[in-house]
C-alpha cells in the first residue's frame, strides 16, 4: 500500500531509500515504520538508529523470505478486511487498522504475528546496535528521607539478587549532604561531575536539580548543560496548565478517545523556563508525552518518576539514570475522582502526605525501573544498578557479576566510596575528595 | 427533605405483589466482580492472601475455589464483563459506546421468565458500563435488559456540577450536595449513563425515591464518601432490600486505580473489594429473599500485566499470561462446601453456569455451565 506521510530531515531520504520494501511490507507494519518516521525530528538518536537499522535490516532480506516472515500478518490482514481502508495517512490508517482488527476478533492474532516478526528481527538488530563491548551504564536509584522505609522490606521486590553494601553515613544526615557526597565525593561540589555527564535526573521533588543548579531556576545555569533533569515539583504549573486545556476540552466534547489523544497530542504548552535543566524540542514532547501518555503521571509523583525513567531508557538512552522518589500525597475523595478538573480554591482538602503507602510504591516502581532496564539490549548485561535509602546505612547493589554476599563479608563503604565506585565503575575520572572503589563492585 | 422523600415514597410490598405475579424463580445469583482486574499473584497465589482476607479464610470454605480460571478475549473492562454476562468473547468498543453483541443474562432471564425490570440489575462503579444491561439484538435488547445504575457516576456528576462555579457551598457541605444529587436524578438519570427501565406508571418514582434516599443516607454517614465501591455496595444493599433481585451483577472497580501507578492504593483496593463482597455475602445472608438460595460468584474481569512480560500492575494491555489468568469462588445454594478444582475453566463459563443456577436456557455460546455447582 502506498502511503502519504509527511516525512521531515533524514527521514524523508531514508524513506525513499527503503521504498522497495516499505512497499513490500504488509500495510499495518509499513505504516507504523512510517508513523516513526514521520516523528523524526522529535526522535531521540537512539530511535533513529534503530529506524534506519530495521529499514536495512529488513532491505537486506531477500523478498521471498520476507514475504515467508510477514506471511501470518499479511494473512490477518487479509482476514480482517485491510485493503479496503482507503486512508493513506500512515497514523489515520493505523487507528482504522486497529478498530478493524478489533472489531473482527482479530487484534490479539495480529498482535501475536507482528510480536512474532519482531521477535525474529530484534536478535539481529541488537547485535549492530550494542555490541558487547559497548560502554558501560549506570542506574542509581534513591529513596528520599522522608519516605517510612521498612527496613526488613527494604528492595525486597530483588530478593536475593546483588549485594548488600553496609554504609557509614557520619556526616551525611541531611539529604543535600547525602546526595552532594554521593555524587561529588567531598570535593568541589560547585562543577557536575563527570559521571554525570550525559546523564539523566528524574525525581518527584527537587533535590536533585537543586543539587546541580542550587535551585537557580533561571534558565541560565550553564554548568547544567550536560545534564538532563525532570522534576514532578518543578512541572507543576506545566503540568496545571495541561489540566486545564484538557479539562476545558472534555467540557467542550470530545469526539473520541482517540480524538482526545491527538488533541492532546497537538498542544503546544510549554515548562515554565527553568523547569527544565535543559528544554530543547525533543524533550519538551518528551515530557509532554510522558504527562500524557503515562498511567497517573499527572497524578502521582513517583508515577512519574517511575515511568520517565522507563520512557528514558527505552527511548533516549543515557548512559547514567539516576531517579529519587519522594513521599506522594494521600489522595483526595472528591479530586481523585475527577482526573482532569482542579478544585476551587475553596474545596481544597489539604494535602496529607502518605509516607507508608510511598513505601510499598517506591519498592515497586525501583524494581520496574530495573526491569525495564534489564529488557533492553542497551542496559542488560553493562550496567551497574545502585540502590540507596537517605538515612538508611545499607545499598544494593546489582551488577553484571556481582554475586550475593552476607553482610559481613562486606566492609562498611562511605557515600565517598560510593562515588568512587560509579566513576571507577564508568571509567571517568574520581572526583576530588571521593574515596576508594569497593572493590566488589568494580573488581 | 424528609417531606420530599415522602411524598416518593411507597410500601415496599407493592412492589412484592407485582414481582410475586411473575415467575420469579426460587434461587438467586448475585455475580460480584474485582472489576479493573487483578494478577494471581496479588490476590489467589500464597503471597496474595494477605489482600484477600476474607475470600481466603471466611468465604473459600463455605464454597468452591476455581483457581486456575482464564479470561479470553480483549483485556479491557467492557469486553471482559461483557463476556461475563454473555458467554461469548466481545469485540466491541473498549469504552462502553457499543452493547454486547450477543444476548446477556439478563434479557435472556428476564424473557423466558417475563420478568420485570426490577428482577435484574447492573450496579457499577466503571462508568462505562452503561449499556451492559443488554445487547440490541430485536429479540433481545431494552424490553429484557437489565436496569444499570452507576452510583459513582452520579456522584461525580454532582461534583462537578457543585465545583462548577465558585458561588455555592461546594463539596464542603454533604446535604446540599446531596439535594443536588436529588436533583440530578429528578433532571434525568440517563445524562449521567443510567439505564432504568419501567414496567409501570408508579415505578420511576418509586425508583427515584429509593435511590435518593440511599444516597441521602449514605450522604449524611460522615466517613462517606471516599471511595465509588463503597457507595456501589451500598446502592447494592437498598437494591437487595428494597426489590429482592433474583439476578445481580456487582462491579467493584477501585482496583482499577491501578492505573495510577501507586502499589499500595491497588492493594487497598483489593482490600477493600475483599471486605465488600464478605459484607455483601452477610447482607444476603441477613435478608429471607435471599438466605439459603443465593449463588455468590466471586471473579476477576481479568488480570494485570506481569511486572516482566508485561508492564507490571498498572496496566492490563499486554494480553500476557498474567493478564488472563483469573480464580472464581463460588458459595451459597448448589455449592459444594470447603472444595477447589484444578479443572482449568474460563471466565465465559460464568454466563452458562448463571443460567443453570437460575434454571433458564441459555443462548448458544462459548461458555459451558460449571458443573460442580448445580
Amino acid at each position: 500500500m502506498q502511503f502519504n506521510a509527511e516525512l521531515t530531515g533524514d527521514a524523508a531520504p531514508l524513506a525513499r531509500t527503503h521504498s522497495g520494501v516499505l512497499a513490500r511490507l504488509p500495510a499495518t507494519v509499513s505504516a507504523f515504520i512510517l508513523v516513526e518516521l514521520t516523528k523524526w525530528p522529535l526522535l531521540f538518536p537512539p530511535e533513529q538508529r534503530y529506524q534506519r537499522a530495521l529499514l536495512e535490516h529488513l532491505s537486506r532480506i531477500p523478498a521471498e523470505e520476507l514475504e515467508r516472515s510477514v506471511a501470518g500478518i499479511a494473512r490477518v490482514e487479509a482476514e480482517a478486511g485491510a485493503s479496503k481502508i482507503g486512508e493513506r495517512n500512515p497514523a489515520r490508517f493505523q487507528d482504522e487498522a486497529q478498530a478493524l482488527l478489533r472489531k473482527r476478533g482479530l487484534l490479539v492474532a495480529w498482535r501475536s504475528e507482528v510480536d512474532g516478526l519482531f521477535q525474529s528481527i530484534d536478535p539481529a538488530l541488537e547485535a549492530q546496535l550494542y555490541p558487547a563491548d559497548a560502554p558501560r551504564r549506570l542506574i542509581v536509584q534513591i529513596y528520599g528521607r522522608e519516605i517510612a522505609v521498612q527496613r526488613e522490606k527494604l528492595w525486597s521486590r530483588f530478593k536475593r539478587a546483588g549485594l548488600r553494601v553496609p554504609l557509614t553515613l557520619e556526616g551525611v544526615a541531611d539529604t543535600e549532604r547525602f546526595l552532594a557526597t554521593l555524587f561529588a565525593g567531598a570535593g568541589n561540589r560547585r562543577t557536575t561531575p563527570a559521571l554525570l555527564d550525559g546523564a539523566w535526573v528524574v525525581e518527584a521533588h527537587e533535590a536533585l536539580h537543586a543539587l546541580f543548579d542550587g535551585g537557580d531556576t533561571r534558565p541560565t545555569p550553564s554548568r547544567v548543560d550536560s545534564l538532563t533533569g525532570l522534576s514532578y515539583d518543578r512541572l507543576r504549573s506545566y503540568r496545571d496548565d495541561l489540566t486545564r486545556t484538557l479539562n476545558a476540552k472534555i467540557q467542550s466534547g470530545v469526539e473520541s478517545p482517540q480524538a482526545f489523544a491527538a488533541y492532546a497530542r497537538s498542544l503546544r504548552i510549554a515548562p515554565a523556563p527553568g523547569a527544565l535543566l535543559r528544554a530543547d524540542d525533543v524533550l519538551l514532547a518528551f515530557v509532554r508525552d510522558v504527562l500524557l501518555t503515562g498511567n497517573g503521571t499527572m497524578i502521582v509523583n513517583n508515577t512519574f518518576v517511575e515511568w520517565a525513567a522507563a520512557q528514558a531508557l527505552r527511548r533516549a538512552q543515557p548512559r547514567v539514570l539516576a531517579t529519587r522518589f519522594g513521599v506522594r500525597d494521600k489522595l483526595k475523595p472528591f479530586s481523585s475522582m475527577i482526573m482532569f478538573s482542579q478544585a476551587r480554591p475553596t474545596d481544597h482538602v489539604p494535602a496529607v502526605p502518605d509516607p507508608a503507602g510511598s513505601f510499598i510504591d517506591v519498592e515497586q516502581l525501583s524494581y520496574y525501573v530495573w526491569v525495564n532496564a534489564e529488557k533492553n539490549p542497551a542496559y542488560r548485561g553493562k550496567t551497574l544498578y545502585l540502590f540507596l535509602a537517605e538515612g538508611v546505612d545499607e545499598m544494593l547493589a546489582i551488577g553484571p557479576d556481582t554475586a550475593a554476599a552476607p553482610p559481613a563479608a562486606i566492609a562498611p563503604a562511605k557515600l565517598e566510596d560510593v562515588c568512587a565506585t560509579m566513576a571507577t565503575w564508568l571509567g571517568v575520572p574520581v572526583p576530588d575528595g571521593s574515596g576508594q572503589p569497593i572493590r566488589a563492585l568494580v573488581g | 427533605m424528609a417531606a420530599c422523600m415522602a411524598d416518593w415514597w411507597l410500601p415496599r410490598h407493592l412492589f412484592a405483589q407485582r414481582v410475586a405475579a411473575a415467575r420469579k424463580p426460587e434461587r438467586r445469583a448475585i455475580v460480584v466482580t474485582f472489576g479493573g482486574g487483578v494478577r494471581y499473584e496479588d490476590t489467589l497465589a500464597r503471597d496474595g492472601w494477605v489482600n484477600i482476607p476474607h475470600l481466603a479464610s471466611d468465604l473459600v470454605p463455605q464454597g468452591i475455589v476455581f483457581p486456575a480460571a482464564r479470561h479470553e478475549g480483549l483485556t479491557g473492562h467492557f469486553n471482559s464483563t461483557g463476556a461475563l454476562v454473555t458467554g461469548s468473547r466481545q469485540n466491541i468498543d473498549a469504552y462502553g459506546s457499543e452493547a454486547p453483541v450477543t444476548p446477556t443474562i439478563f434479557e435472556l432471564f428476564r424473557k423466558e421468565r417475563a420478568l420485570p425490570p426490577e428482577e435484574t440489575w447492573v450496579v457499577a462503579t466503571n462508568k462505562s458500563f452503561g449499556l451492559m444491561g443488554g445487547s440490541k439484538l430485536r429479540p433481545f435488547g431494552d424490553p429484557y435488559s437489565a436496569n444499570v445504575i452507576l452510583p459513582k457516576q452520579l456522584l461525580i456528576n454532582t461534583i462537578k456540577s457543585a465545583v462548577s462555579t465558585n458561588a455555592g457551598p461546594g463539596v464542603e457541605d454533604r446535604q446540599a450536595l446531596a439535594e443536588r444529587m436529588m436533583l440530578a436524578l429528578d433532571e434525568g438519570y440517563e445524562g449521567f449513563g443510567w439505564k432504568v427501565f419501567e414496567s409501570g406508571r408508579t415505578l420511576s418514582a418509586e425508583l427515584k425515591a429509593s435511590l435518593a434516599k440511599s444516597l441521602l443516607d449514605y450522604f449524611n454517614d460522615p466517613a462517606a464518601p471516599t471511595s465509588g465501591d463503597e457507595l456501589t455496595f451500598f446502592m447494592t444493599k437498598e437494591i437487595m432490600n428494597r426489590f429482592a433481585p433474583s439476578l445481580l451483577l456487582v462491579n467493584f472497580w477501585d482496583i482499577d486505580i491501578a492505573h495510577y501507578g501507586a502499589y499500595s492504593l491497588y492493594l487497598d483496593a483489593i482490600r477493600r473489594t475483599d471486605r465488600l463482597v464478605y459484607e455483601l455475602w452477610q447482607h444476603a445472608q441477613s435478608l429471607a429473599a435471599y438466605k439459603d438460595r443465593t449463588t455468590l460468584l466471586v471473579v476477576p474481569e481479568m488480570g494485570r500485566d506481569s511486572d516482566v512480560a508485561g508492564n507490571g500492575f498498572a496496566n492490563h494491555r499486554s494480553g500476557d499470561e498474567s493478564c488472563r489468568r483469573v480464580w472464581l469462588v463460588a458459595l451459597g445454594a448448589g455449592v459444594p462446601k470447603g472444595t477447589g478444582t484444578e479443572r482449568p475453566i474460563r471466565t465465559l463459563d460464568v454466563a452458562p453456569t448463571v443460567a443453570n443456577i437460575l434454571g433458564f436456557r441459555m443462548a448458544e455460546c462459548e461458555g459451558k455451565a460449571l458443573g460442580e455447582l448445580v
